[in-house]
């Protein structure tokens, strides 16, 4: 975790209303691994007190720079968007816990919904990197807001959903995870809650309708299950989901960034935004 | 030919002493407090902040039981300020002493722990687990959160009240005693008296002020927990309000917190009577800022020729110190 400026490289809006911007920060784009997040300063902060928390986009390791994806929504990310090349901003991070990929898995699914694509989007690199296969999910509410297929690496199948039917598979994105269920080693998501959860209720009974065993130790190896939070636990999970949720500091000290999980209240800036599903209290009650 | 640059006023070889008493021996270097619930417990900023050249550290508040706290969303931004509804989350006394008090220990920065809680009885028993504790340097009794259901703000809306958890609290411990206001209490006066006479050895003010946001999308309000406590820059002017009129009624220690994000709202608190500051909302943006501070004020003092900060403690306030404000009596909220 680092304070730093970020020189603003290029804008671009790409989608309406949705952009992609890059910065050059060699110490973030050094340290930064897939799912982590930084969190902006926005360039005027005039009646603004907190920070924007994005995940990190694309990392450029060689380049030093990292690529942040967002929807202006509001003050903070209009200012962000009217910056101009050459302008700075202050950034801290990276953050967070990235995606725990296991070493043995072969073929990723990632699924992402909207604005989750800048979730997930960093893994795809990670993984073909590591010579991985990727199929992507997209949802979206029309064709208007599809993410650009030329802003994918050519190696990954990408697959669309839109609520509309306006572009490709006519329904919820949720509906294509069955077709790759089998296939995939391991899923990752990143979108709306009520789409995290439908993959989440999906996953609970992927073993049971495939009949397959989990990433894990063998049976009488004798080693014992890792406690669920833990890397080795993650990683062993076939979902994983990056969560969102209003964020304060971002460092774990205002807990204002809280779900539930089932084993008690989590922070999505310290022990996400990553999670296993199984980890998260998907209908939470609180006391 | 090399010139010292010497800044006007500036007397050349005067040392600039920040240091500040908050009375029974707890002496801070310098007046910048980080508030409570903003700074955790001291260790989670550690990797982008220099937090031994803090004043001290509030931590964030700690109860007799753990409490998982409110339901999520839990902050929102609001113009110029924000709105929190944490509810104290918070594993509870005993484990928080576990966890962090070694560490605090070592530290050359003291940790005042912000105590809450539901009953006079609760506030008495956490107090007693941490008299004595290594590591715990004071006690910030937080009778002023908003986001709890028994207790918490009822506590500091009453004289009687006040004064009675204080009271009760004084007589379990020989730490160093602050109590914090809070700013929806109508007249903070007689409060502040209470206070004082039951033995509390400093006064923080103010707390957040209880607020709401709508979710327009959705039609509902939009923290978990409908309410939440306003913080930041929206509530500087109240919160200089209630320093200045706690200044002229009570004789100790007053520490200000609402809305410090510069050095001129530092020197706003000092003149109407604070003789130290907590910095708080501001910390989330930009976390160095109260390390800043620390310097700026330093500079600043070196720059208007003063020795020490203390020389600015309440030179706002109307002459006649020991009498209610003229101005202060007038205002009935």
């Amino acid at each position: 975790m680092r304070l730093l400026a970020a020189e603003l490289i290029e804008s671009l809006e790409f989608l309406p209303g949705q952009w992609l911007q890059t910065y050059h920060a060699p110490a973030l784009a050094a340290g930064a691994q897939a799912g982590q997040f930084v969190h902006v300063r926005t360039p005027d902060y005039s009646g603004l007190v907190l920070r924007r928390p994005f995940s990190i986009n694309t990392v450029d390791r060689v380049g030093g720079r990292i690529t942040i994806h967002f929807r202006v929504t509001g003050a903070g990310t209009a200012s962000l968007a009217r910056m101009q090349p050459t302008q700075q901003v202050e950034m801290l991070g990276p953050l967070g816990c990235g995606f725990e990929v296991d070493p043995r898995s072969r073929h990723l699914l990632l699924v992402a919904g909207g604005l989750g694509m800048a979730g997930v989007r960093a893994l795809v690199d990670e993984a073909l990197a590591a010579n991985r296969d990727v199929v992507m999910l997209f949802g979206a509410a029309s064709a208007m807001e599809v993410y650009p297929s030329n802003l994918l690496p050519d190696e990954v199948e990408y697959v669309v959903a839109t609520d509309d039917g306006s572009f490709g598979h006519h329904g919820r994105v949720t509906e294509l995870v069955p077709r790759f269920e089998a296939w995939a080693d391991q899923c990752f998501a990143c979108g709306p809650l009520p789409m995290l959860a439908a993959m989440a209720h999906q996953a609970a009974g992927r073993q049971a309708r495939l009949g397959v065993a989990s990433l894990g130790a063998r049976r009488g190896c004798g080693s014992k299950a890792p406690p669920l939070g833990s890397r080795l636990a993650r990683r062993r999970a076939w979902l994983q989901v990056s969560m969102e949720q209003n964020m304060g500091c971002a460092v774990g000290a205002c807990l204002g960034c809280v779900i539930m999980g089932v084993k008690g209240p989590q922070r999505v800036c310290r022990e996400g935004p990553v999670f296993a599903a199984n980890e998260i209290a998907w209908e939470a009650r609180w006391p | 030919m090399a010139v010292e640059v010497v800044g006007a006023g500036q007397q050349a070889g005067v040392e600039v002493d920040l240091a500040v008493d908050l009375g029974r021996g707890l002496v801070l270097r310098n007046p910048l407090l980080v508030a409570s619930g903003t700074f955790g417990y001291g260790i989670e900023y550690g990797e982008v902040v220099d937090v031994q050249r803090l004043g001290a550290i509030c931590s964030k508040g700690t109860t007799l039981r753990p409490r998982v706290g409110n339901p999520p969303p839990r902050v929102t931004e609001t113009p110029a300020g924000m709105l929190n509804s944490i509810g104290l989350q918070n594993p509870g006394v005993d484990a928080v002493l576990d966890k962090y008090a070694a560490t605090w220990a070592r530290w050359q920065v003291p940790v005042i722990v912000n105590v809450a809680g539901e009953s006079v009885d609760d506030y008495v028993e956490v107090a007693r687990r941490l008299d004595g504790h290594p590591g715990v340097a004071g006690i910030e009794l937080n009778i002023s959160c908003p986001n709890v259901g028994a207790g918490g703000l009822q506590f500091a809306l009453d004289a009687g009240a006040a004064g009675g958890v204080t009271a009760a609290v004084r007589k379990q411990t020989d730490l160093p005693l602050m109590v914090k206001l809070s700013p929806a209490a109508t007249d903070v006066r007689g409060i502040a008296k209470a206070i004082a006479d039951a033995g509390a050895d400093a006064i923080s003010a103010v707390n957040t002020l209880p607020g709401m946001a709508i979710d327009r999308a959705r039609r509902k309000p939009l923290l978990g927990n409908v309410y939440g406590g306003l913080s930041g820059p929206a509530l500087k002017p109240i919160a200089l309000r209630v320093v200045y009129e706690v200044a002229q009624v009570v004789k100790i220690p007053i520490v200000g917190i609402g809305g410090v994000g510069s050095l001129d709202d530092v020197l706003d608190f000092l003149m109407a009577g604070a003789c130290a500051v907590q910095v708080g909302t501001a910390v989330f943006a930009d976390p160095v800022l109260p390390v800043r501070l620390v310097d700026e004020l330093a500079a600043w003092c070196t720059a208007n020729g003063l020795g020490s900060h203390l020389e600015l403690v309440g030179v706002a306030l109307p002459e006649r110190r020991d009498k209610p404000s003229v101005k202060g009596g007038e205002y009935r909220p």
